[in-house]
């Protein structure tokens, strides 16, 4: 071998050894490379393992304390799972004896609930499922359910879930609902057909009194004395009484229903009103803005400024009264007032005045229902009312009505 | 450049032109390496373009010719390292076709930093096949070695021609037809 031939293996193996060397500094920094990366994935495994265990646990509480019923099952419909709930529920406990869901179903909604399974595992899920089962202990009870499919890793439908409520109660109770709202119904009309028929029979009678008072009267004539015919006047006013009492009554029961096709100018209803009550010379009623015309019920509106303005001058005890009626309009609604400087209310008052019969001063012809119609027509456009007074001095009604 | 191509390069100067001719190259070569490769390095491309030079030199044949050869010599390489990248194919066509989606996208996988041609597929049919190579290292040869390779692994043959786009060889295009 030449001198050159040995020279050129030397370098070669040379070359040889450092790549050997070179390979091992690069293989031992790829391990140590390799090892902190598996250092870092046990960890890892380990948060992942103590966070399915959390997992696991949560689960499993949800399944035990759910107050539903929880079941799982697989496609062929087969139970594999149940809660206690389910047990209690169903009757039956897979524990004992293997249990399919189409034994549950009630053979009357047996159509429903196949076609709604087909739908399950079509379209993975369904909601507000609700029909009948038959438990174990040949009951029947209504169910809401909604289920879902669970799926493996390759995206097949392998079981379904179901969270099941019983509602037989529920159910039980809408009907019940159902039928004592009807029977209500039925007996609100009956109220107030009655409270007609009452109203024009009482009031047939006291026209007779008052027929036969006249006749008595007038057949004894030179006989009374001055204290009978002040008598007979006080019978004459309470059959008065009496009578606007009974109409009252009958207006108020005749209230719960209304049109709002009209076109109803609140202005020209007021004025108009002015002229026909009988207003004493010493109250004055002013209109401070030009109240609004408004859809509605003409003899509703008639009836509730009516009763506001003649309260208003029936609790008049000033020398010099009046009355400001107000209105105001809001984004929502209507905002009137009615104020005037009479004896004024007392604030322990302010809330018992809207209710029937209740009269603060049975003295002054009040039959107590004025407010209470007022407040019902009130509440029947969707509107409130109330009161802001100072005993002695004055009241202000206000009420609110709800535009359309 | 991965140390492999470095490594298998002079394994098949020594089995072609013996020990010395690797000697004379990486005598003749000015390397940072001093020569020294190992398959799991990464070393500088100008390296490698020394080397070639070099060896066309001494040799008397062509660079292009040189990466002809060993890249029909770096397919059994790659054949007996990854196996079952090639099993995924049945098609010498269909496999070059998916050079730029799917064995690049491997080739990453293992080494991040590889700096890698690219081979823009212009037209595509059953037996014909048009791409447009692109890279600055101008190794479109290396490319046509393991392109006749890949057709005789799959037992076929076909009639490439290289159009240079750009005369230093940085953009080539390749007209692949199956016979």
């Amino acid at each position: 071998m030449s001198q050159n031939q040995i020279d050129i293996l030397q370098r070669a193996l040379h070359r040889e050894k450092l790549a050997r060397k070179q390979a091992e500094k690069i293989l031992e920094s790829k391990s140590l490379e390799l090892f902190k990366i598996s250092e870092e994935l046990k960890d890892v495994n380990n948060k992942l393992t103590s966070l399915l265990d959390e997992k696991t646990i949560q689960l499993q509480g949800v399944f035990e304390n759910i107050n539903d019923a929880y079941i799982v099952i697989d496609i062929r419909g087969n139970v594999v799972k149940m809660n206690d709930t389910a047990v209690h529920l169903f009757g039956y406990n897979i524990k004992e004896a293997p249990i399919n869901v189409k034994s549950l179903v009630y053979k009357e909604d047996y159509k429903y609930a196949i076609n709604s399974f087909k739908k399950l595992l079509s379209n993975g899920s369904f909601l507000n499922y609700t029909a009948r089962i038959f438990t174990k202990k040949k009951q029947i009870k209504w169910v809401h359910i909604n289920a879902s499919v669970i799926y493996n890793k390759q995206k097949k439908p392998i079981a379904a879930q179901g969270i099941i409520r019983d509602i037989t109660k529920a159910k039980f109770s809408a009907n019940l609902i159902e039928k004592q709202k009807k029977a209500l119904e039925k007996s609100n009309n009956e109220l107030q057909e009655y409270a007609h028929i009452v109203s024009h029979d009482l009031k047939s009678p006291l026209r007779s009194i008052d027929s036969l008072v006249n006749w008595i009267k007038e057949d004894n004539k030179e006989k009374f004395d001055v204290d009978t015919l002040k008598n007979f006047k006080l019978i004459e006013a309470t059959l008065e009484k009496m009578e606007q009492l009974i109409s009252d009554i009958l207006d108020y029961s005749s209230i719960d229903s209304t049109n709002r096709t009209q076109q109803i100018d609140l202005q020209k209803l007021v004025l108009d009103l002015q002229k026909t009550l009988f207003i004493p010379t010493n109250i004055s009623i002013k209109i401070h803005n030009k109240l609004p015309t408004i859809k509605g019920d003409k003899t509703k509106f008639q009836q509730l400024f009516q009763n506001l303005i003649v309260n208003a001058i029936k609790f008049n005890d000033k020398e010099k009264g009046f009355i400001e009626i107000d209105f105001l309009e809001k984004q929502r609604y209507y905002q009137f007032s009615v104020r005037d400087n009479g004896i004024g209310i007392d604030e322990k008052y302010h809330q018992s005045i809207f209710k029937i019969f209740h009269s603060l001063d049975a003295k002054k012809g009040s039959s107590g229902i004025g407010l209470s119609i007022v407040k019902k027509i009130i509440t029947l456009f969707n509107g409130d009312i109330w009161v802001k007074s100072k005993l002695g001095e004055e009241t202000t009604f206000f009420f609110t009505l709800k535009k359309q | 450049m991965k140390g492999i191509v470095f490594t298998e390069f002079l394994d098949l100067v020594e089995h072609k032109f013996g020990l010395e001719m690797v000697d004379k190259i990486i005598e003749q070569s000015k390397l940072d390496s001093q020569g020294v490769y190992t398959a799991i390095g990464t070393y500088e491309f100008s390296e490698m373009l020394q080397l070639l030079q070099h060896l066309s030199r001494n040799t008397g044949i062509s660079i292009d010719n040189l990466l002809l050869v060993y890249a029909e010599h770096f397919f059994s390489v790659l054949k007996d390292s990854y196996p079952d990248l090639l099993n995924i194919y049945t098609d010498p066509i269909e496999m070059i076709a998916s050079i730029e989606n799917h064995i690049h996208v491997e080739v990453r996988k293992i080494y991040p930093d590889a700096e890698l041609p690219t081979f823009e597929i212009e037209e595509r049919t059953e037996q014909s096949l048009i791409m447009i190579y692109k890279s600055s290292r101008a190794m479109h040869y290396f490319g046509l070695g393991l392109m006749n390779k890949t057709f005789e692994h799959f037992n076929a043959s076909a009639s490439i021609v290289l159009e240079k786009i750009k005369d230093d060889g940085t953009e080539v295009k390749f007209i692949i037809t199956k016979n």
